[in-house]
C-alpha cells in the first residue's frame, strides 16, 4: 500500500442515466488489471458489470448503491466510487462528492448535457469537486463530442477544452489524438489493452493544430511561464501545458475534456492518464471539520497521517459478514487495532478488520492513512458519523439532507416476513439519510418515506430480495403540509378546578401567517399577565399544535404566534396547564386563520425528440403542471417544468406511450406549493375517507 | 398572504407612451444597443411589468439556456422588489411566474414556420397564449425581410406584441434616422425603436422611432448596478 498521498486519486465517476459510466468503470477495472474479464451491463453472458453488485441492479442495469474500488494506474492509487445516475438516489451522490476529491463528468456524445448531467453538476459546484469530462459513446450514431462541448460551455458554464480530437467518429471510431502530445493513438488488441501511438493523420492535422492552440490559449490563463512560452514563441512543453491545466483544473475554472467509447475499447487510457495528472491528491483538497468543544469552530485538517484520526462513515452495507463501514480518513491513520471514538454516540470503538473494497469483494490491509478510502468491519455507526481518536471532539460538516416527499404504507405478509422487513427497515434507515420509516399509530401501519415513488420501490424490492421480507404496499402518499393565510386573535382559557389538583392557564394573542420559517413565537406580553417561568411551555405547546392540523392532520408550517395577554392562578397554574391553554388557542384561532394545503412540487425535466413536443407538454399540462421553458437541441428537445408529485404517478408508462418510448424523464423536489381549491377539497375527503376506515 | 402588491410600471412609459403595453396588437418594438449595454435587462423589466399585470409573456431566446434566462428574471425581480421580504418576493414570484414561457432555440435551428408550429401546439391545447412575446438574439443582419414580415402576419393574427432585440456595432454606418443600414430594410416593419447607449459610466434610453410628443424631450437613464431606470431626464 502506498503513502505517497501525491500518488493518490479519490475520484468519483457521475452523469446521466445510460451515459455509461459502470461500463466505463468496468474498462478502468480491466486495464488496471482489478478484473480480467469484461462484463457488460445487461450483458448477454449473465453476470453483469463489475461494479453493480447487487443483483437488483445487474437486473435493471441500473447502479443504485455506490461500490467503491480502488486500482492502481501507472504507480497512482486509484480509488473510485461509482455513483448512481438517478435523481431518486442523489444522495448517494452528494454522499460520495462528499468525500471525494476529484471527478469524471461522463456525458454521452449524442445526448450531451442532460437533465441529471445538471443535477449532478450542481452538486459537485456546491461540493467544489473538481473535475474533468469524458464524453463517451462517440460510436454512436449522431455522436458529436465538439456540440457536447459546446453545451457545457453554455448550459453548464463550465471552460470547457477538448484534449483530443477524434478519429473518426460513430461506426468509424478509431481513437483520438492527443493535442498535449500532439500524437495519434490507436487502441488495439481484443479490449483496447494495447496502445498503438502514431503520427496524426494528414486528414485531421490541422483541425488538431487548431484545437491545440485553443488548449495552450485557455491553459495560459493560468500559468506565466506558459504564457512566456507563447510570446516568445518558445516550444510548450508537455509538462508546462499540463502544469497549467491541473492548476485550473483544481480551481474549478477549466475543465479538460476527454473523449471515446468505453463499450468500444477506446479512449479510456488517455483519459486515466488525465485523472492521474490533472485532478488533485487528498492534500490538495481543503477539508474542514467543525470543533464540538469550541462552539463548532471550522478547523482545517492537514492530511497528516501522524496527526490524530478523523474519518467520515459515508456509507453503510449489510453484508454476509455484518455491517460494512465505507470511511474516508481526512486525517491520521486508521489502524487494525486502534481505537476510534464516534463523535455523535460518544462510544468508542476498536477496530477490527480494515478492508479495502472491489465491488462486492474485498482485499485485507493492516492500515488506512490520510486520504484514504476504504471499509472497517464490525463497527456500530449510521451514515454520516465521524470517528476520531479519543481525546479530540471535531465532526466534519453536516451533509444537506432533503426532506421525504412522498410516503407508502408497508404491511408485512406474516410474522417472518414482520421480523425481516424490521430488520431491513433499520438497515435502510441507517445507510440512506433520505429513506425514513415509523409506525403510524392511528392505522398501526408502517410507513416508509423517501424522495420519489422509484426510490421506495427499490427498497420495497431490496426487502423481499436481500431480507426475504414480503411485504404488500399501499398507496403512495404526498407529504402535504398546512399553512394559514391570514392573522387571527385567539384568547383562550384552560381550566379544570373540579376535584384534585387544578389546572388554570389562559393565553390570549394572534398567529399570523409568515412566509420564511417554519414556526416563529414571539412574546409580547409586559407586567407579567403570565409569569415568565410560564412562557417556554406556552411556546412548547403552541409547537405541539404545529405537529398536525386539526382538519386534515398534516403538518403545520410557516405559522408566527404572538401573545400578548394572559392570566395565571397562584396554585394551579403549571407548565402543563399553559401546553393545554396554548394547544386549545391554537385549535381555537386556527380554522379562522383560513387554512390551505401546501404540496411539494416537483422539478420534471422531459427530454423528447421534437415532434413528441406538444404531446409531452400536454401530457404536464393535465397534471397541472407548469411549463417554465422548452429548449429546441436540434435532435432533442428539453422540456423543463414544475408538477405537484400528487399527479407524477404513473408518468412514466404514460410518458413512454405517448412518445414511443423515446422520451425520457427525471424528477426532483423544487418547492412546495398551495393547492388550488378544487383539489384541496379532494384531498380532505380522502382525508376523511381514510379516518373512517382506519376507524 | 401578501399584504402589498408590487407597482411597477413597464419601464418605457417614462419616455412618455401611453399605454403599458407600448405597442399595439400586431405591433414590433425593438431596443437596440451594443453588446453588453442592457437590451435583455431592459426587455426582461417590460416583460415583468407584464406578468405582474397577469399578462402572458413568451420569451424566446436564440442564445441562452432556459436557465440562464430565468436568472434574469430572478435577479431583475428581487431589484425591483427589494422592499419585500424574501418569504414575500417568494410567494410573489410564485403568482406571477405561470404567466411566463421560456422557448429556447439554437439561432441556427430558428426558422418562423418552427415559432408558429410551436405556437399552435401551445394555444391549441391552451396550455399559453403568449400577451407578449420577446425574441433575444434574432439576426436581423442575416435574415431576409420575408420571414419577418410572416412573423408579423403571425402577430397581427394571435394580436400579439413582439418585441426584439437588435444588436448594433459600433464601427457600422448609420442612416439619417439613426437606424443602422442593414437595418433599413425591416424598420418600417417596426413600431417603436428604442436605444440603448452607454456614455461614460451611464445607459440612456432614447426612443428613435414611435416616438410620443411627449418623448421627443425626453431620455431616460438606467442604474448600470440594477439595470433599472433610475430617472428621466
Amino acid at each position: 500500500m502506498k503513502s505517497d498521498d501525491t500518488k493518490v486519486r479519490n475520484i468519483g465517476i457521475s452523469a446521466h442515466i445510460d451515459s455509461g459510466k459502470t461500463t466505463l468503470t468496468e474498462r478502468i477495472l480491466y486495464y488496471t488489471k482489478r478484473i480480467h474479464a469484461i462484463h457488460d451491463v445487461k450483458g448477454k453472458d449473465g453476470v453483469g458489470a463489475t461494479m453493480d453488485s447487487m443483483d437488483l441492479e445487474k437486473e435493471r442495469g441500473i447502479t443504485i448503491a455506490s461500490a467503491a474500488t480502488y486500482c492502481e494506474w501507472k504507480g497512482y492509487e486509484v480509488n473510485i466510487i461509482d455513483t448512481p445516475g438517478h435523481v431518486d438516489f442523489t444522495i448517494e451522490v452528494e454522499r460520495s462528492l462528499r468525500v471525494l476529491d476529484g471527478a469524471i463528468l461522463v456525458l454521452c456524445a449524442v445526448g450531451g448535457v442532460q437533465s441529471q448531467s445538471i443535477t449532478v453538476d450542481q452538486q459537485m459546484k456546491r461540493y467544489k469537486v473538481p473535475c474533468i469530462a469524458f464524453i463517451n459513446k462517440c460510436d454512436r450514431s449522431g455522436a458529436n463530442p465538439f456540440r457536447v462541448i459546446d453545451q457545457l460551455k453554455s448550459k453548464l458554464g463550465h471552460n470547457a477544452v477538448a484534449m483530443q480530437v477524434p478519429i473518426g467518429l460513430e461506426t468509424e471510431a478509431e481513437g483520438v489524438v492527443d493535442l498535449v502530445s500532439m500524437k495519434a493513438f490507436y487502441f488495439d488488441g481484443e479490449s483496447g489493452e494495447n496502445i498503438r501511438v502514431e503520427e496524426i493523420p494528414q486528414n485531421l492535422l490541422a483541425e488538431a493544430k487548431s484545437k491545440r492552440e485553443e488548449l495552450v490559449e485557455a491553459a495560459s490563463l493560468f500559468s506565466d511561464e506558459l504564457t512566456e512560452a507563447i510570446l516568445e514563441e518558445r516550444q510548450v512543453s508537455e509538462e508546462m501545458l499540463y502544469d497549467a491545466l491541473r492548476k485550473g483544473t483544481l480551481k474549478r475554472e477549466i475543465t479538460p475534456v476527454f473523449m471515446g467509447s468505453a463499450y468500444k475499447n477506446k479512449g479510456v487510457q488517455p483519459m486515466l492518464d488525465g485523472v492521474t495528472y490533472l485532478l488533485p491528491c487528498p492534500s490538495e483538497v481543503e477539508n474542514v471539520a467543525l470543533d464540538m468543544d469550541k462552539n463548532e469552530e471550522m478547523v482545517f485538517l492537514s492530511n497528516d497521517s501522524e496527526k490524530p484520526i478523523v474519518a467520515l462513515a459515508f456509507k453503510l452495507e449489510d453484508g454476509q459478514y455484518g455491517q460494512l463501514t465505507y470511511i474516508r480518513v481526512y486525517q491520521g491513520t486508521v489502524e487494525k487495532g486502534s481505537t476510534i471514538v464516534n463523535v455523535r454516540t460518544g462510544k468508542k470503538v476498536k477496530v477490527g478488520r480494515v478492508v479495502r473494497m472491489h465491488a462486492d469483494q474485498m482485499e485485507d490491509v493492516e492500515q488506512l492513512p490520510a486520504g484514504y478510502i476504504g471499509a472497517l468491519f464490525g463497527i456500530e455507526c449510521s451514515s454520516g458519523d465521524t470517528f476520531v481518536s479519543p481525546g479530540i471532539n471535531l465532526t466534519m460538516t453536516s451533509m444537506y439532507v432533503p426532506k421525504p416527499v412522498i410516503s407508502l404504507a408497508i404491511v408485512p405478509k406474516d410474522n417472518k416476513a414482520q421480523m425481516a422487513m424490521a430488520k431491513a427497515l433499520n438497515r435502510f434507515s441507517k445507510e440512506d439519510p433520505t429513506f425514513k420509516t415509523y409506525v403510524d399509530h392511528e392505522t398501526n401501519e408502517t410507513i416508509i418515506e423517501g424522495m420519489g415513488e422509484l426510490h421506495l420501490d427499490i427498497y420495497v424490492e431490496r426487502m423481499k430480495r436481500e431480507y426475504n421480507a414480503e411485504v404488500s404496499t399501499g398507496n403512495p402518499r404526498v407529504a402535504y403540509r398546512e399553512t394559514i393565510t391570514q392573522r387571527a386573535d385567539f384568547n383562550y382559557t384552560h381550566k379544570k378546578q373540579t376535584g384534585g389538583s387544578g389546572q388554570f392557564g389562559r393565553i390570549a394573542g394572534y398567529l399570523e401567517p409568515v412566509s420564511d420559517a417554519e414556526f416563529v413565537f414571539e412574546n409580547e406580553i409586559h407586567g407579567g399577565s403570565i409569569p415568565t417561568q410560564y412562557i417556554p411551555a406556552c411556546e412548547k405547546g403552541f409547537k405541539q399544535s404545529m405537529a398536525k392540523g386539526p382538519k386534515l392532520e398534516f403538518p403545520i408550517t410557516g405559522v408566527k404566534v404572538v401573545i400578548n395577554d394572559g392570566a395565571s392562578h397562584a396554585v394551579d397554574s403549571s407548565d402543563m396547564a399553559f401546553q393545554a391553554a396554548a394547544r386549545g388557542a391554537f385549535r381555537e384561532a386556527y380554522l379562522r386563520a383560513k387554512p390551505v394545503i401546501h404540496e411539494p412540487i416537483m422539478k420534471v425535466v422531459v427530454e423528447t425528440p421534437p415532434e413528441f413536443q406538444g404531446a409531452v407538454m400536454g401530457l404536464l399540462n393535465q397534471r397541472r403542471g407548469m411549463i417554465i421553458g422548452s429548449q429546441d437541441e436540434g435532435v432533442m428537445c428539453v422540456i423543463e417544468s414544475q408538477v405537484p408529485l400528487a399527479e407524477m404517478f404513473g408518468f412514466s408508462t404514460v410518458l413512454r406511450s405517448s412518445t414511443q418510448g423515446k422520451a425520457q424523464f427525471t424528477m426532483e423536489f423544487a418547492l412546495y406549493r398551495q393547492v388550488p381549491q378544487s383539489i384541496a377539497e379532494k384531498i380532505a375527503l380522502e382525508v376523511a375517507q381514510n379516518k373512517k376506515s382506519a376507524a | 398572504m401578501l399584504k402589498k402588491e408590487i407597482n411597477y410600471r413597464n419601464p418605457l412609459v417614462s419616455l412618455g407612451y401611453e399605454t403599458e403595453d407600448i405597442l399595439p396588437d400586431g405591433g414590433f418594438g425593438a431596443v437596440m444597443a451594443y453588446a453588453g449595454v442592457g437590451k435583455t435587462a431592459l426587455l426582461v423589466q417590460m416583460a415583468l411589468n407584464t406578468m405582474i399585470r397577469e399578462k402572458n409573456i413568451l420569451h424566446i431566446s436564440l442564445h441562452d439556456a432556459v436557465g440562464k434566462v430565468d436568472v434574469w428574471y430572478h435577479e431583475l425581480f428581487q431589484n425591483i422588489a427589494h422592499t419585500f421580504s424574501d418569504g414575500e418576493v417568494k410567494e410573489y414570484w410564485d403568482k406571477i411566474q405561470p404567466y411566463r414561457f421560456i422557448m429556447i432555440f439554437k439561432v441556427e435551428n430558428f426558422s418562423v414556420p418552427k415559432l408558429e408550429e410551436r405556437l399552435t401546439e401551445l394555444m391549441e391545447q391552451n396550455i399559453f397564449k403568449p400577451h407578449t412575446m420577446i425574441i433575444d438574439g434574432f439576426k436581423f443582419d442575416e435574415i431576409g425581410r420575408k420571414p419577418l414580415a410572416h412573423l408579423k402576419e403571425l402577430a397581427a393574427k394571435h394580436a400579439i406584441r413582439i418585441w426584439f432585440t437588435v444588436h448594433a456595432h459600433r464601427h457600422e454606418e448609420r442612416a439619417t434616422n439613426e437606424l443602422p443600414v442593414w437595418f433599413l430594410h425591416v424598420a418600417d416593419l417596426f413600431e417603436v425603436i428604442v436605444e440603448l447607449a452607454a456614455e461614460s459610466k451611464e445607459v440612456f434610453i432614447k426612443a428613435i422611432k414611435g416616438k410620443t410628443a411627449d418623448s421627443s424631450q425626453k431620455t431616460l437613464l438606467l442604474d448600470p448596478a440594477t439595470m433599472l431606470v433610475k430617472n428621466s431626464k
